[in-house]
């Protein structure tokens, strides 16, 4: 690799960096008692940016011989020089050399086949609780991801981080309704370790409980209303909403909600958002694609917008420093800006006194919810979320099911009028989060907090 | 020998009773820009698929490196993996009917090598219509992605087959901010070939569309008919059709629609075709991705359903034949499923400007976000607005955003459509999988959620 950045600047690049990566995939999926599939996956190669005359080009291969990566250096000075009239320039970062790994005791390689099957067998088989359970679909999943960036300022960043996981989703039918609980289940940056030492029959049966119970239980009207929203959806909802608009490349093209507003109150008091690039529950994440060292940036403080996320070439434009954030799904992907663990700070309440001075409203909850979707120059967001609770005077009564929630993230967030003092942070091996086309696996979380106002629709 | 053929090999030599190969390299080139040229990106991906059966177990073992040593190691593991999987009762075998299916407009050579200057001269000049259609809206991140993609499919039945295709697709956003009120406007489009794409009428429509919805607000929750333009509507029929007239659902008893062929599952006025042939179709091939040939497959005729979609694994259950449906949508690392390619909604002759014209009241909606999350089993769809006008009397009143539009579909195919369009298009979204074409659709009453 240093020869490949030491052709680059004779081929008169004024800057070029390289990422190898190796990335190992097993995903093994139980359906209704029997291995359904069992698939491993090897991803390597490697990517080349170079800046020419201000111009940024980006190349890979997953061909290593002499011939190929030579020519994919020179495709990546050629789309450099392609690209006129651009003053690209990175803001400064301090030059790293270091290597580091996430936690792990054992490697998921040294585990056998036949270990791991077995264990995804025995929880899909403990899934069905009762005859309502028509479907029942278990999912393992165990990745390693290894990266090596350097470039030619001379930063040496090596990062390996295994992520395992555990998913399931329950299809249950009663009175002839169905219902899908697809939960994302629990995710660590360990080795299968971790796998080994959670209980996931009790896991995979909970989801099935949940299935049973929803399915046979209603919708509410549509309408806006009064909702607590627990962890893992208000921290999908502030990832896609609020999270990728204060995103320095979604900022600086002028496209974000957030453009113009550092300074500004924008949410509650009680709101205060950090991401951060180690924290328990959520990914492992020390270093960017870009070699620079990721800390905790306070996005909002008690309300008010006082940071973006930034990139090295971000941060230059807006004349600010890199927070570490430019991430790159694979080396076939130029790093953009991306979150790394974004959630909300935890505060004082308990859940009891949120859901005590609500008269009529929905406890909204987040396992089995179906994702959700924005419109990031407006704001607009929806999200489907999982059986829920109508919260009336005071107190949970019927489940619901088939709920919406929609909204625009800056009347929203200043009707958060509680946090409380819980905090649960979570990632998944098996999703992640999309952004031109590229995915990373990201944390996101919070405690549970109560919301004014929320339009909910059923579906 | 082909690297498929000799990965099949070696496959068998490690153990494995049959085996199949699928072996895909794509060169892109993508170019992110604004108002100008951010950077251009230029990506050769190549991924092996080695999918082997040992009896009636089976495994899937990939890799994106494609040399002989790598594909030695891969054929072993493969095996080592199939023979600790449980047996599957079901499995018969790979795919027996090899084949290419003649089809025209997939091609373009001038995307074997693109040419960077023409290529950021045309967005450039696409981008200064933005401008040009009015002073206050600002183009913000856009994309423009080519692709050239060979693959090639064999087996340990058959000796493999190769095809060649090209794909150019473009995504552009716009912004507008006035006096403290936001809009945006975006335009897509994705051919096989690069002189199809519109680029400055496109970027002209994205600014006017960011133009026209800057006043849009919230309504308040009622019911009224809503007209869906055609882009959305093909997004919601992939939604909730490709699960249902897959055989894979239908067989697992998941799909509505199991035990409905033959019988009425829409209105007269719905005909719906499965087109793996249709020239130029952006889901378009001369194979499927286990080698069967593609056809057309009839899926709704006169509103009655008439077949399902079908791979080798799904047909041998039913005996019947493949349809030439089975796809790797998740990519080379995954066994195919039975998906559609080109699914095509028969177009009558009103025109959009019609159809509003002949409405008394009425929501029209030209953009959404999270129609994925409605749920294809019940029927039940959702789908929230950020792009809608409201129609009283035949004419565009009110700019509306963020209400959530609600209905079962499958009822409303059965009799809420009120008015087919004239001016078909394609489903949004980039890379593999199915592609629907679709015109504008008038419906029959939805429930609307707003404040």
């Amino acid at each position: 690799m240093q020869r490949i950045l030491n052709k680059a600047t004779a081929l008169g690049a004024s800057y070029a960096d390289t990422r190898y990566q190796r990335f190992d995939d097993e995903q093994i999926t139980v359906e209704n008692k029997e291995l359904k599939s069992y698939s491993a996956r090897r991803l390597s190669g490697i990517g080349i940016r170079t800046v020419v005359n201000g111009g940024v080009g980006y190349a890979s291969t997953s061909d290593f011989s002499q011939d190929r990566l030579a020519a994919t250096l020179r495709n990546a000075v050629k789309a450099a020089r392609s690209v006129k009239g651009q003053k690209h320039a990175f803001a400064e970062t301090k030059i790293k050399k270091a290597t580091v790994k996430s936690p792990r005791k054992i490697d998921p390689d040294d585990v056998p086949p036949e270990e791991k099957v077995s264990l995804v067998l025995d929880a899909n088989k403990t899934a069905w609780v009762d005859t309502n359970v028509k479907t029942c679909l278990t999912r393992l999943g165990l990745t390693k991801d290894s990266r090596l960036f350097m470039s030619t300022e001379g930063a040496r960043v090596e990062v390996e981080t295994t992520l395992v996981g555990l998913a399931h989703s329950t299809v249950a039918k009663v009175n002839g309704v169905m219902e899908n609980v697809n939960d994302i289940g629990e995710s660590r940056c360990a080795g299968f370790e971790f796998i080994k030492s959670q209980d996931w029959n009790s896991y995979t049966a909970g989801v099935s409980r949940l299935a049973v119970e929803a399915a046979g239980s209603g919708t509410p009207p549509p309408g806006t209303y009064t909702v607590v929203v627990g962890p893992l959806i208000l921290g999908l909802v502030l990832h896609e909403a609020f999270g990728h608009a204060s995103e320095g490349d979604i900022v600086a093209s002028g496209e974000s909600v957030l453009q113009n507003k550092l300074g500004e109150k924008l949410a509650s008091d009680d709101v205060t958002i950090i991401d951060e690039g180690i924290v328990e529950g959520g990914y492992f994440y020390p270093f960017d694609d870009e070699g620079t060292e990721k800390e905790k940036t306070v996005i909002v403080e008690n309300g008010v917008l006082k940071n973006f996320l930034q990139s090295r070439n971000t941060a230059h434009e807006i004349g600010v420093k890199t927070t570490g954030n430019a991430r790159a799904q694979d080396f076939d992907n130029l790093p953009i800006v991306r979150q790394t663990n974004y959630y909300l700070q935890p505060r004082d309440a308990t859940f009891e006194e949120m859901i005590e001075e609500v008269d009529f409203g929905i406890y909204v909850r987040g396992k089995g919810g179906g994702g959700g979707e924005v419109e990031p120059g407006l704001g607009t967001f929806t999200f489907g979320v999982g059986p829920s609770k109508v919260i009336r005077k005071g107190e949970l009564a019927e489940t619901v099911k088939g709920v919406v929630i929609s909204g625009s993230i800056l009347e929203t967030l200043k009707t958060v009028d509680a946090a409380g003092k819980d905090l649960k942070i979570i990632t998944s091996v098996f999703g992640g989060c999309g952004k031109d086309g590229q995915r990373a696996t990201v944390g996101f979380g919070g405690p549970h907090v109560r919301v004014r106002k929320m339009i909910v629709g059923g579906r | 020998m082909e690297l498929a053929d000799s990965a099949v090999k070696k496959a068998l030599s490690a153990g494995a009773t049959e085996a199949e190969a699928y072996v895909q390299r794509i060169n892109n080139v993508s170019v992110t820009f604004q108002d100008k040229i951010e950077n251009i990106r230029t990506v050769e991906s190549t991924g092996i698929g080695l999918s082997v059966a040992v009896g009636k177990k089976t495994a899937v073992y990939s890799t994106s490196i494609l040399d002989e040593k790598e594909i030695d190691e891969a054929a072993k593991k493969a095996v080592k993996i199939a023979k600790v999987a449980s047996e599957d009762s079901r499995w018969k075998h790979f795919n027996k009917q090899f084949g290419k299916t003649s089809v025209e407009g997939c091609y373009d050579k001038k995307l074997e090598n693109p040419d960077y200057k023409e290529i950021t001269e045309t967005l450039i000049s696409a981008v200064s219509c933005m401008k040009a259609f009015d002073k206050r809206v600002r183009p913000t991140r856009s994309f423009l992605f080519t692709a050239l993609e060979n693959v090639s499919v064999g087996n340990s039945y058959r000796e493999s087959i190769e095809r060649k295709a090209t794909e150019v697709a473009v995504y552009l956003t716009t912004k507008v901010e006035e006096a403290g009120m936001n809009s945006t406007g975006a335009e897509h489009q994705q051919a096989r070939t690069w002189k199809e794409i519109k680029f400055d009428d496109l970027a002209t429509k994205a600014a006017e569309k960011a133009v026209k919805y800057l006043k849009a607000k919230v309504i308040p929750s009622t019911k009224m008919p809503v007209i869906i333009r055609n882009q959305i509507f093909a997004n919601l029929l992939g939604i909730f059709l490709s699960g249902p007239i897959n055989a894979d659902w239908v067989q697992k008893g998941r799909s509505p629609m199991t035990g409905k062929l033959g019988k009425q599952v829409a209105s007269q006025n719905v005909e719906l075709i499965d087109d793996g042939t249709m020239p130029g179709g952006f889901s378009t091939r001369p194979f499927d991705d286990e080698g069967h040939p593609t056809q057309r497959t009839p899926i709704i005729e006169k509103g009655v359903l008439k077949n399902y979609l079908y791979d080798t694994y799904t047909a041998l259950q039913d005996n019947v034949e493949s349809t030439g449906n089975a796809t790797k949508s998740i990519g080379y690392w995954t066994r195919p499923q039975p998906t559609p390619s080109n699914l095509v909604l028969k177009p009558e002759k009103t025109s959009l400007e019609e159809i509003v014209q002949q409405t008394e009241k009425g929501l029209y909606v030209e953009q959404t976000i999270g129609e994925w999350l409605s749920n294809p089993v019940s029927g039940n769809l959702n789908a929230t607005v950020t792009h809608g006008f409201l129609i009283e009397n035949g004419r565009e009143t009110q700019p509306v955003n963020g209400v959530i539009i609600a209905a079962n579909f499958h009822e409303l195919l059965m009799s809420g459509i009120q008015m087919i369009g004239n001016d078909p298009r394609s489903s949004m979204g980039l890379g593999a999988g199915a592609t629907v074409y679709s015109p504008t659709i008038k419906l029959a009453e939805l429930t609307i959620a707003g404040k």
